[in-house]
């Protein structure tokens, strides 16, 4: 048996769960707050980006930071971290149709990739019109820290987090760029550490906070991979960061941030495909389809937290205005938690770990505070459903 | 050649039209009454709503959007979404619709089909199949709204349902739908081939051609349309006129 982790501890979430009375998110997301009404703090800067913030001035800010970094001379003026995906297609194509700048578009490799995801990346360079590099560690290495971050995080996305998040960065430092455009800041957007709502940047310092999980990459090295093993997954260092004065920019503090609109935007101008089905554990298809292994990932997420891929797509469409909290409730009822299957054998034959020690690795992470076990298995103490239910 | 049906499809989600691609990413588009008062004027022979999340709930919110658009629109009305027994229709039909398209209900239990045909008669009776291509001139019938696989191979699950005495077939590629790229023919082909009723084709009209393809090579008998109609790619008496000019026998609003 593997030693129950102390989720609460490790987390710092409230040890009662509690709802948004707007959204389907619950306190359990890490960082998020509720205030007096019991409005969580992504439901209030939705509110806060319909009513509140003047979009015009935020796009004169987004003119003159292309106007501070546009380069008349070919080269690379930003990097766009872009998977193919739908958000990324957005940034990219906006900022050199629009904003005449002249980006490097940049791909940290998926774990497994799927072949819809494959195929939309190469319709974002091919009729996008994007240069772009693919950034591609040693698979061997790539697997065992797959394999250590599963044991000892209970997340086996954190080695394509590393890259994610360093990647650009490299590419920034080697190409003489010094902004990189993300697209939104999750932790703005979602809910989390509020300190950036007003700022478009992201301080490089929250890297280990807010993505790592406390642990960045040179920690593996105590599980006895070699420097040079890590080095693709760290950030250059911090005096070569600072010394190119990269900037790093959230598209979403400038324009208004709608998923759903940029997926018909990539449709219309790159030929962006969704999924024909649905992903596991959610009732969307066009969201995160690029990778066999993000499932994982959200399972755990779900397991630690109990909250799903379809309580965090639910939240943010009702923030959107896309569906109501009353569907959203039914959605998180009818999908969400619901094991990823169909890539389940590669998953775990990619990480080398077997069925059973996944299966402890899960309930590990169970935390009493939200898990109870009945005749039907694990249950949710308190789903959302149950509220709506009073 | 036979003539040939223009059917507005407008997929409802509580008070809104909406629309999406593939059946997802489904963009609010606005009210039903306006569209639907557009679409009669417009020349639809018939009108088709879907409700899209009622397989969700486990029941069909429609009624009251029909009753309202019976008021103003005199061509028949189809409805779908969350029809599960012969009372379900009674009361959408008393609602003013004169057909009902039934999908999951009927998939789950298909002597369903059955009862209504022998209830209200075959020609109220749709099955509404959402197909999506699993290999080569094969299809497998979805559920809930393009989500869920049902197990069932279209062409069998239409030649079944055709002994249980259903009168016509809603035909929804999931593949095509939304994407204005051109009717999924050889689906359409392998139905029409696999039932005597009438097939109303449905998903990925995009151009005149699409239309007239899905009419000549697939033989279907109607055609469901949305996307080129809701974002006013083409007006309906357009695509009337532009459809009659090809040769097709549209009937003269």
């Amino acid at each position: 048996m593997i030693e129950k982790r102390d989720v609460i501890k490790q987390y710092n979430l409230p040890s009662e769960v509690g709802f948004c009375v707007r959204c389907t998110m619950s306190n359990q997301r890490p960082r998020i707050t509720f205030d007096e009404e019991g409005v969580c703090s992504a439901c209030r800067f939705a509110d806060y980006k319909r009513e509140v913030i003047d979009w015009t001035a935020r796009e004169k800010e987004l003119k003159d930071l292309c106007d501070r970094h546009r380069k008349d001379n070919g080269e690379y003026d930003v990097i766009v971290p872009c998977s193919g995906g739908k958000d990324g297609g957005f940034v990219a194509h906006q900022l050199k149709y629009h904003y005449g700048m002249n980006p490097l578009t940049v791909t940290w490799a998926p774990l497994k990739a799927t072949e819809i995801g494959r195929r939309n990346l190469d319709n974002f360079i091919r009729l996008g019109g994007f240069d772009n590099v693919l950034g591609t560690p040693n698979g061997t290495v790539t697997r065992r820290l797959t394999q250590l971050a599963t044991r000892h995080l209970g997340d086996p996305f954190q080695p394509f987090i590393y890259g994610q998040t360093n990647y650009p960065m490299h590419q920034a430092v080697q190409n003489d760029v010094q902004l990189i455009m993300y697209g939104e800041n999750g932790e703005v957007e979602y809910g989390g550490d509020m300190k950036n709502a007003n700022s478009p940047t992201r301080a490089i310092q929250d890297h280990d906070k807010h993505y790592f999980s406390g642990l960045p990459p040179e920690f593996w090295s105590e599980h006895g991979l070699s420097a040079a093993d890590l080095h693709p997954f760290t950030a250059p260092s911090y005096d070569r960061i600072m010394s190119n004065r990269t900037e790093i920019h959230f598209m979403g503090y400038y324009k208004n941030w709608d998923p759903q609109e940029n997926f018909y935007y990539c449709r219309d101008n790159y030929g962006f495909e969704p999924n024909t089905e649905r992903s596991e554990g959610t009732y969307s298809k066009y969201a995160s389809i690029d990778d066999k292994i993000d499932g994982y990932h959200y399972y755990l997420g779900y397991i630690k937290f109990g909250i799903g891929r379809t309580t965090s797509d639910t939240a943010h469409e009702i923030r959107d205005q896309k569906i109501t909290r009353e569907e959203g409730i039914a959605l998180v009822r009818r999908y969400d938690g619901e094991f990823p299957q169909k890539y389940y054998h590669e998953f775990l034959e990619y990480c080398d770990i077997s069925d059973e020690e996944f299966r402890e690795i899960v309930d590990s992470w169970r935390s009493d505070h939200l898990w109870k076990q009945t005749g039907n298995g694990w249950e949710l103490k308190k789903p959302v459903w149950h509220e709506a239910e009073g | 050649m036979t003539r040939v049906r223009i059917i507005p499809r407008l997929d409802i989600k509580g008070p809104n039209l909406i629309k999406g691609i593939h059946l997802e990413g489904l963009r609010v588009i606005g009210d039903p009454q306006v569209f639907s008062s557009r679409y009669y004027e417009g020349g639809a022979d018939e009108l088709l709503y879907v409700d899209v999340v009622a397989s969700l709930y486990g029941r069909n919110s429609l009624h009251e959007t029909i009753r309202q658009v019976a008021d103003n629109v005199f061509v028949p009305m189809t409805v779908a979404g969350g029809i599960r027994s012969v009372d379900d229709v009674r009361q959408i039909l008393r609602s003013g619709a004169d057909k009902v398209a039934v999908n999951t209900a009927a998939v789950q239990r298909p002597e369903l089909l059955r009862e209504i045909a022998e209830t209200f008669g075959s020609q109220c009776m749709v099955l509404s199949v959402e197909a999506k291509q699993v290999a080569s001139g094969r299809w497998e019938a979805y559920t809930d709204n393009g989500r869920e696989r049902s197990g069932r191979e279209v062409v069998e699950w239409v030649k079944q349902a055709t002994s249980l005495g259903i009168g016509e077939v809603l035909l929804t590629s999931v593949d095509r739908e939304g994407t204005r790229k051109g009717f999924d023919i050889e689906l359409v082909q392998a139905v029409e081939t696999a039932t005597n009723v009438p097939v109303i084709a449905s998903g990925g009209m995009g151009t005149i051609e699409h239309l007239e393809e899905v009419v000549r090579v697939g033989k279907a008998d109607a055609i469901a349309m949305a996307d080129i109609l809701h974002y006013d790619r083409m007006s309906l008496p357009d695509v009337r006129l532009a459809a009659t000019a090809a040769g097709m026998d549209i009937r003269r609003a």
